[in-house]
């Protein structure tokens, strides 16, 4: 799946986006840190820090782990308080 | 005296220069806390709600808080009330700084400021030196010379003319001039919606300078001191990171990738050109440094190099002046920004109005063949008339809705407002649950006394197709808004609390030793939310304001056909909202 990486997510990553395969919102996250260790301080235990989101093709929000994903979803990750 | 308070207000007539200060019940204190909460209350005993925001007689308030002076990070705040002359409804803005300090460092809990100077003056309220418990001086200073000088000026003279202590804050040009969104500065930040900028020039006052370091006494000191220490501590961390290392502009790219950002007037919310405005793309091509307001720990304010000087650059501006006139080059909304600044107008409703002038421009219905989205030298132009009121700026300085009634057409329905204030960066076909917040706001289309569109960022709705469910969670952020705006604390703090009004009276307990709990600063917030409605319909307030204009309930967005939003479906958010609240 495609993962695209916005604001200070995006700061940590230091690049915009990757291709990333996992089944799950867990594995993904978990896959991340694996690959971009700068995550880790918005990634714990493979769930997101509570001040980070996760949005599926621009759709859902999500955050259960156990969350299904497809090869061909677009996952964004983004900072929780999106205003301000 | 209530620990944490001075228990009065000082009330100052400007036509003579005289003050009075008028005791505060603690019940009061404790029913409506501070800053919003307590510029209401104030506003509606002043009994002005059917009267003309701009008469002489007009009050204006400016309230301090209880966590003022204290070493809670971002407490340094104050609230500017009074009645709007944009929407002519309940308005109360926020800045931040010194002024905060040193107001409520005079022995006061808040100024009340009436009547009408004889001459354009500061008023300097002056506590040095003088004993705890008299009233401070007071005086009008002729300052003549000063007249259509900018904020940013009219600050640094009057600093060098009073002499050290003093904390100001000014209106630029636009509030001398009557513009109804014209702001009050302080230190380059501004109390910036609605309009109190004008209410303050229509008493011929260009500033108000305080100095005092009257020390509110604290209940419980060490418990104080540790819950600060604690607080600080978690704003350094991943809650605040965005607001520290981007600023508020980070929403820019994000909002365009969801397909909210406002764009030519909320035709569309997509911009192609957004990276161009954005702070990665800024940071890349411009030097810029961090600010923080004092006792704060976060420092969101991001200030970038221009030819002209620093701008600060906020998602506001960035928006206001950039996508939604069409402007991409970034060089031009940072100069567009410091006009804004120095003119002392909120950039919302300046862009928001110039931006529905393009479109009447490009409909016919506005002879102003000039006024085009996209040109730079068009928005600058515009400022400055707004500015000066000359020419086409008389009818803009009068915001968008008020520009539509003499435009006339179907200009009214694409007016970007609602009760009259400008709308924010939010777009409301994508953002449902802002949407709702938009319409019911006290001040109109808010992003600060609503924070709904946390809520369409979360798994909690679907922001494109919200349903009444969104209702209670829209509730629950204005709420939060309204007890974080009178306690006061930074909103950018929201994101470290666990149980926000459980840690909020651990604070309040510790500063006024009121045996305060969680259950009732929500019932305390809902009794604030609820007496800026009192005042709007003392106002004349009727439910039909609680809208949104015809372009989003019956244009779907052209980037998003699924982000659509019928009338029924906003009416009937709006009546649960009514019927939730109890009223």
């Amino acid at each position: 799946m495609h993962v695209e990486f916005l604001g200070v997510p995006r700061e940590r990553a230091g690049i915009p986006e990757l291709e990333v395969h996992a089944a799950t919102l867990g594995q993904l996250l978990g896959a991340l840190v694996a690959r971009l260790p700068s995550l880790a301080e918005i990634i714990d235990d493979g769930r997101l820090h509570p001040a980070f989101v996760a949005n599926v093709n621009g759709d859902r929000f999500v955050k259960d782990p156990a969350t299904p994903l497809g090869d061909d979803d677009h996952v964004l990750i983004l900072s929780a308080d999106a205003g301000g | 005296m209530p620990f944490g308070y001075h228990g009065c207000v000082l009330r100052v007539d400007a036509t003579c220069g005289r003050a009075e200060r008028v005791p505060l019940d603690e019940t009061v204190l404790r029913e409506c806390l501070g800053g919003s909460g307590l510029g209401a209350r104030l506003l509606l005993d002043e009994g002005w709600a059917a009267g003309d925001p701009l008469a002489p007689e007009a009050p204006l308030v400016f309230a301090f808080s209880p966590l003022v002076g204290s070493p809670l990070t971002t407490s340094a705040k104050f609230a500017v009330v009074s009645k709007s002359p944009l929407t002519g409804r309940f308005n109360d803005s926020l800045a931040s700084s010194g002024f905060a300090v040193a107001g409520k460092g005079c022995g006061c809990d808040a100024i009340v400021v009436v009547g009408q100077a004889p001459q354009l003056s500061a008023l300097v309220i002056d506590a040095s030196d003088t004993a705890d418990g008299d009233a401070p001086r007071v005086r009008l200073e002729p300052v003549e010379a000063l007249r259509g000088a900018t904020c940013r000026d009219a600050e640094a003279a009057l600093r060098a003319q009073l002499g050290p202590g003093f904390r100001i804050a000014s209106i630029g040009p636009a509030g001398e001039r009557a513009v109804r969104y014209a702001t009050i500065s302080h230190d380059g930040r501004h109390a910036g919606r609605g309009g109190s900028g004008a209410v303050l020039g229509a008493k011929r006052i260009k500033a108000i300078a305080v100095r005092g370091s009257r020390r509110a006494q604290w209940a419980q000191p060490h418990e104080l001191t540790a819950l600060s220490r604690d607080l600080s501590q978690r704003s350094f961390g991943p809650a605040t990171a965005k607001y520290r290392e981007l600023g508020t502009a980070a929403n820019l790219l994000t909002f365009n990738r969801f397909g909210a950002l406002p764009t030519r007037n909320f035709q569309t919310g997509t911009f192609d050109e957004a990276v161009n405005l954005s702070p990665e793309q800024l940071s890349t091509t411009r030097a810029k440094t961090r600010e923080s307001c004092v006792a704060c720990t976060i420092g969101c304010e991001h200030i970038y190099g221009t030819a002209g000087g620093g701008v600060r650059v906020e998602y506001e501006n960035l928006f206001a002046l950039g996508s939604l006139c069409g402007i991409a080059d970034a060089e031009v909304v940072l100069a567009a920004s410091r006009r804004c600044d120095d003119l002392g107008i909120d950039t919302i409703s300046a862009g928001g109005t110039i931006a529905f002038a393009m479109e009447c421009a490009e409909q016919g219905w506005l002879e102003a063949p000039w006024l085009t989205f996209g040109s730079g030298d068009a928005l600058l132009r515009a400022l400055d008339l707004i500015g000066s009121r000359e020419g086409l700026g008389d009818l803009l300085a009068e915001g968008s809705r008020r520009a539509a009634a003499a435009i006339g057409h179907d200009s009214l329905a694409i007016a970007p407002q609602v009760k009259g204030l400008e709308i924010p960066g939010y777009e409301p076909r994508a953002l449902q649950t802002m949407a709702l917040g938009f319409a019911v706001g006290a001040r109109g289309a808010d992003h600060n006394r609503s924070g709904a569109y946390e809520v369409d960022f979360s798994d909690k709705v679907d922001r494109r197709h919200v349903t009444l469910d969104a209702v209670r969670h829209a509730i629950e952020t204005e709420d939060k808004a309204a007890l974080m705006d009178s306690l006061i604390l930074c909103k950018f703090l929201r994101g470290v609390f666990d149980d926000f009004y459980g840690e909020s009276a651990l604070m309040l307990r510790a500063v006024t030793g009121w045996d305060v709990t969680g259950d009732e600063l929500r019932s305390t917030a809902r009794r604030i939310v609820a007496a800026k409605r009192e005042f709007n319909l003392r106002a004349g307030w009727t439910p039909a304001e609680d809208t949104l204009p015809d372009r989003f309930l019956k244009t779907p967005l052209p980037n998003d056909p699924a982000a659509s939003l019928s009338r029924e479906r906003l009416d009937a958010l709006v009546a649960e909202y009514h019927r939730q609240r109890g009223w």
